[in-house]
This record gives structure tokens, C-alpha cells and sequence, in this order.
């Protein structure tokens, strides 16, 4: 069942990115990006749930589930970001990413067929993981803005204005403004989240995990500082935050 | 009952012409009401804007009426026999294709442009107030605007900027969006700045700032636009708060060089800005647009975007009539 809804999920993410394309490069407006995004939230949901109740704890026990968890993380915050600053085209960027993140899911032998339960699972732990999963999830949309941004700010230097994306993308101080919301939010859980994974008992194994999500949270620090103090081109701002994510997912590596 | 439409627009006429015929917008209920007491005349209504002067009638018979027409315009006018070669004549079907095409901006200078719909809609008003316009001509204006709304949703024959001023100011909203928290500075008082700074305000810029080798002229323009003026050397200093720049001085030189932008990109924190170059010979040195958070715009660029824009709508001509053909045939309108 949890396979089959995330399946349903990745479809509907699909037909979400298609619709939203076709509908972009006929020079309309993606008007249903949001409702498909929205279904795909209700399967991410579903498939959280039960394999939350498999666990008997946060559903992040395997590379697929934390993919997952990603995904919805991702789907949630462009719901909360784009329809309020009218981005619905935020939508028709992240459905692709979150399809990417779900068919990786969903390749043999990522996601556990019978998950087993967590046993002496520790509340630091799960907010550790829950809350850097989260943070991921804000940092990739901010990322997706940022792409959203270097493909505008190309478009109005090369003087190429007539395409239905150009029409369609949002304007870009609001992209800049979404992203840097996005930065401030990512980190802010992201502190959190490394907090707590530093307060919880860990072994030495655990210090490759430790040191990389540090240097992340140290990129992200570092770049938030210099926009704030010193002020960045919108170009390297974006830029930088999509480098940052790239690298940012090496973590995981060592979960 | 048969519909007739006697007219003359910016085709047929000149403005010395069409400013006789011209009807004040609050006299155009009147108008129509006097046009009532020709004979066989059950319904009228006046249209009058800069372009164009239009009179709508439900008539026993349109040919004889339209010369009656013609007569009573030519005597109220005293421009006997002056006027009659800028008129224009259709009759039943025609008449009312034509005011669809004029509904729908088909025949207006700009070609699409949405203005006619509301001056269109007031005149319909005017005459409905008066008691001018009853079953034909009601059915007739309801469902010319209806294909007018038609053809605009369905077509791209208002889509784009068909003036340097509006494109400028649909690029300003692109890169700041609401142009509330926007700041503006013009270099040179010449006129076309002011029609373009003018289009940014009604947008809703927030402040202006003018700078002109004649401090005198940029104190009066700045006045006029609710701005503050600038000393023509102290400029570098202030484009450290603008977000968009317009310039269009008379200077055989180059104003803004790369190094002034350069000066003020950290005083701005790297934010984006605006250059609307639009002198001939240009304000800004090209180099500048090479900067990363400038986008630089110049006349030559604003103007092939607007002919783009205006071949666009070009090529929507023919989709529109055949949304206005097949809606009318459909309707089977009385009169027509």
C-alpha cells in the first residue's frame, strides 16, 4: 500500500510538471499546479503515515523514507510559499525535483520493504531528523527559486522576451525576496536540527554525518551573513544557493 | 427595423474634422435624445472619443435615414458638403460587424487597445439614461460587448506593449514587480522621460527624482510629477537609492559610465537596477548593461520590442473577425 501511494504520488507530480509546462509555454498561467501539488502532498502524507506506524516512530529509517520525507518537506513549502506570493510557476519547478527525489525512492532496494520498527528511539533523535529534513526541504525550494531566477535574469540580459515562461516567471525581486525567506527559514531548522543532532547520544561512527552537516550549515551561515552584511548579486546568490544544495545532499551520504 | 452606422475616425478624417463632430462625454445622452426626432429614428446612440465620432440608429429604413443623417450633422456642424467624403456608411449586418470590431479595439489607432470597451460602454449608458435605445440597439451593445470580451480572452490582440513608454514600465514590474517600494530618477527634463516617469508613477512609483543640466527645468518638472530635483553633479549620489533610471539627456556624450554604476553597486548592496536609455545619441555607456545586477534597456531595444508586439497583435486580426463573424451569425440580431 505505502509503495503504491508514493507511486500515486510520483504520478501525480508528473502530471503536475507536464500541465504546468504545456500550460507555461503556451504562454498561459499554471492554474492547477497547486491542486496536483496538493494531491501529491495527500499520498506523501499517506505513505508517511503508514510507514510512520511501521516504525512506531519518524518515518526516516532509510534512504528512500528520508527521499520521501524531502519530497513532501518540499511539496509542503512551495504549497505554503507559492500560492500566497502568487509563484504558482514555483510549483511547475519543484514537481520535477520532487519526481527526481520519488522515482530514486522508489529504484529497488532504496526504500525497505518491511520496515522495522525503531526500537529506543530518542525524542532528540527524531527531531534531529525530522527537523534537518525539513530544513532540506525549504533549502531545495530556495534552490528551485534560485534556478528560477538565473533562467528570468538571462532571459531579460539576452533581451529574449517573448516566450511563455518569460511571461509567466514572477518578478524577479519577489524571487529574490521567496529565496531569501527560504534561506532564513532552511537554516533556521537546519540550526535546530544540528542542535539537536549534537545534544543526542552518538557514537564515533556518526562524526562523517557530524562534520558534514556542519560544514552545510557553515556554507549556508556564511552566505546568509554576506547577503545580509554586504548585500549579493541576485546571480550569485542563486547561483550559490543551488551549489549549496547540490553539495548539501553529500549528507546524507553518511546516513 | 434596420440598423445603421454613420461615422468618422483617424481613417477618414482629420482631427480638424473630427473635432466637430466631437461630443463631450457628459453630452452624449443628449446627443443621442435630439437624434430621436428625425424622422423614421426609433433608437439612438452617440459614441465620441479622440478618435473617433459614431452615431448608431434604429430606423425604418437605414439608406433614408442615413442621408437624413448626413443633412441634420452637415447643418449642426455647418460643414456642408465638407464632411461628407470622411463619413462612413454601413447598414444593417455591417453596422453591427462594425461595432464589434471597434468594441473589440479593431479598429482603434492602437490596435487592441482596451480603452475603446469602456468609452464604448459609457456612450451605450448615456443613451440608455436618456430612454434613446430600446430592443434593437440593447440586444445589438449587450452582445457586441460580450464578443468584445470574447475576443480579448481568446485572442492575444491586447497581449504586449505597443509603446516605448509601456514596454519600459511592463519591464520596470518584471524586475521589481509592484512598483510601490520603487524609486525612479530621470536624467534630462526632455519630454519623452516625462511621459515614461509619468506611465511609472500611475503604476505606482514611489518617488521621483529629477536631474537636469538646468536645475531650473528639473525644480519644474519635479513639481510637476510630485518629485524632488537633483543638481545635474550630484546625481552618482543619488543612484545609490533608485531602482530604476531613465535617461534621455541631449548630451553628444556618454553621462553614465561603468564606473559610476560600479561606484554605487556596494552603497546599494547589489541590488537590481533599471537603466531606461532612451537618447539618441544613447545616455548610457553600453559596458554598463555588462554589470550583473543592471539590466539595460535603449530606445532601439524598447522600440523593436514594441513593433514585435504590435506585428503580434497584427496577426491576431484575422482570429478576431472570425470570432466576431461566427458569434454574429449566431445571434441573428433584429435589424441586422
Amino acid at each position: 500500500m505505502d509503495r503504491w501511494l508514493l507511486l500515486s504520488a510520483t504520478l501525480l507530480a508528473v502530471i503536475g510538471a507536464v500541465s504546468g509546462m504545456v500550460a507555461v509555454h503556451r504562454g498561459h498561467r499554471s492554474r492547477w499546479t497547486t491542486a496536483w501539488m496538493l494531491l501529491v502532498l495527500i499520498c506523501q502524507l499517506g505513505f508517511l503515515g503508514i510507514r510512520g506506524s511501521q516504525r512506531e516512530a519518524c518515518p526516516l529509517g532509510d534512504r528512500g523514507e528520508i527521499l520521501v520525507f524531502l519530497s513532501w518537506s518540499l511539496t509542503l513549502f512551495y504549497l505554503l510559499v507559492g500560492p500566497a506570493y502568487r509563484i504558482s510557476l514555483l510549483g511547475v519547478f519543484t514537481a520535477p525535483v520532487v519526481v527526481v527525489f520519488q522515482t530514486i525512492a522508489l529504484l529497488p532496494g532504496v526504500l525497505a520493504l518491511r520496515p522495522e520498527k525503531i526500537v529506543g528511539g530518542n525524542p532528540l533523535h527524531e527531531t534531529h531528523a525530522a527537523t534537518s529534513v525539513l530544513a532540506y526541504g525549504a533549502l531545495a525550494l530556495a534552490a528551485v527559486a534560485g534556478i528560477m531566477f538565473l533562467v528570468l535574469d538571462r532571459q531579460l540580459k539576452e533581451q529574449h522576451l517573448k516566450s511563455g515562461l518569460f511571461r509567466n516567471l514572477p518578478p524577479v525581486r519577489e524571487l529574490l525576496v521567496s529565496l531569501e525567506r527560504l534561506l532564513w527559514l532552511g537554516g533556521g531548522l537546519l540550526t535546530v536540527g544540528i542542535l539537536a543532532g549534537f545534544l543526542m547520544p552518538h557514537d564515533s561512527a556518526a562524526l562523517g554525518h557530524l562534520l558534514a552537516a556542519v560544514s552545510v550549515w557553515i556554507g549556508y551561515a556564511v552566505l546568509l551573513g554576506v547577503k545580509t552584511v554586504r548585500g549579493l548579486t541576485g546571480r550569485k546568490l542563486s547561483l550559490l544557493t543551488v551549489i549549496l544544495f547540490v553539495l548539501s545532499l553529500g549528507v546524507f551520504a553518511f546516513v | 427595423m434596420e440598423l445603421l452606422c454613420l461615422g468618422l475616425n483617424h481613417k477618414t478624417a482629420p482631427v480638424e474634422v473630427r473635432e466637430r463632430f466631437a461630443v463631450g462625454s457628459a453630452k452624449l445622452g443628449e446627443a443621442a435624445g435630439e437624434l430621436l426626432c428625425l424622422a423614421g429614428v426609433t433608437e439612438v446612440v452617440v459614441i465620441s472619443t479622440c478618435n473617433r465620432t459614431e452615431f448608431y440608429l434604429a430606423a425604418t429604413t437605414a439608406r433614408e435615414t442615413l442621408a437624413l443623417l448626413e443633412v441634420h450633422l452637415a447643418e449642426k456642424t455647418d460643414l456642408h458638403g465638407i464632411a461628407s467624403p470622411h463619413f462612413y456608411r454601413m447598414e444593417k449586418a455591417a453596422a453591427a460587424r462594425h461595432l464589434c470590431r471597434v468594441v473589440s479595439g479593431l479598429d482603434s489607432m492602437m490596435l487592441g487597445e482596451t480603452e475603446i470597451f469602456g468609452q464604448v460602454k459609457q456612450s451605450y449608458h448615456a443613451a440608455l439614461q436618456t430612454g434613446a435605445t430600446s430592443g434593437v440597439l440593447n440586444r445589438l451593445f449587450q452582445r457586441a460587448f460580450g464578443i468584445g470580451k470574447k475576443v480579448r480572452t481568446e485572442t492575444s490582440i491586447q497581449e504586449g506593449s505597443t509603446s516605448v513608454g509601456n514596454v519600459a514600465v511592463d519591464l520596470a514590474e518584471k524586475i521589481f514587480g509592484h512598483l510601490k517600494d520603487s524609486e525612479v530618477m530621470i536624467l534630462g527634463a526632455g519630454e519623452m522621460s516625462r511621459i515614461t516617469a509619468q506611465s511609472l508613477v500611475s503604476r505606482g512609483a514611489r518617488s521621483i527624482f529629477v536631474s537636469n543640466r538646468s536645475f531650473d527645468r528639473a525644480v519644474e518638472l519635479a513639481n510637476d510629477m510630485g518629485g524632488s530635483a537633483v543638481r545635474f553633479d550630484d546625481w552618482q549620489r543619488v543612484l545609490q537609492r533608485v531602482d530604476i533610471v531613465i535617461s534621455s539627456t541631449g548630451s553628444p556624450h556618454a553621462i553614465v559610465r561603468r564606473e559610476d554604476v560600479e561606484k554605487a553597486r556596494r552603497a546599494r548592496k547589489f541590488r537590481p537596477l533599471f537603466f531606461i536609455d532612451i537618447a539618441v545619441p544613447r545616455d548610457i555607456d553600453p559596458t554598463v548593461g555588462e554589470i550583473e545586477e543592471v539590466y539595460l534597456y535603449d530606445i532601439d531595444t524598447l522600440e523593436q520590442l514594441a513593433d514585435e508586439a504590435r506585428a503580434r497583435r497584427q496577426k491576431q486580426i484575422e482570429q478576431c473577425e472570425r470570432i466576431i463573424d461566427a458569434e454574429l451569425a449566431k445571434l441573428q440580431l433584429p435589424g441586422t
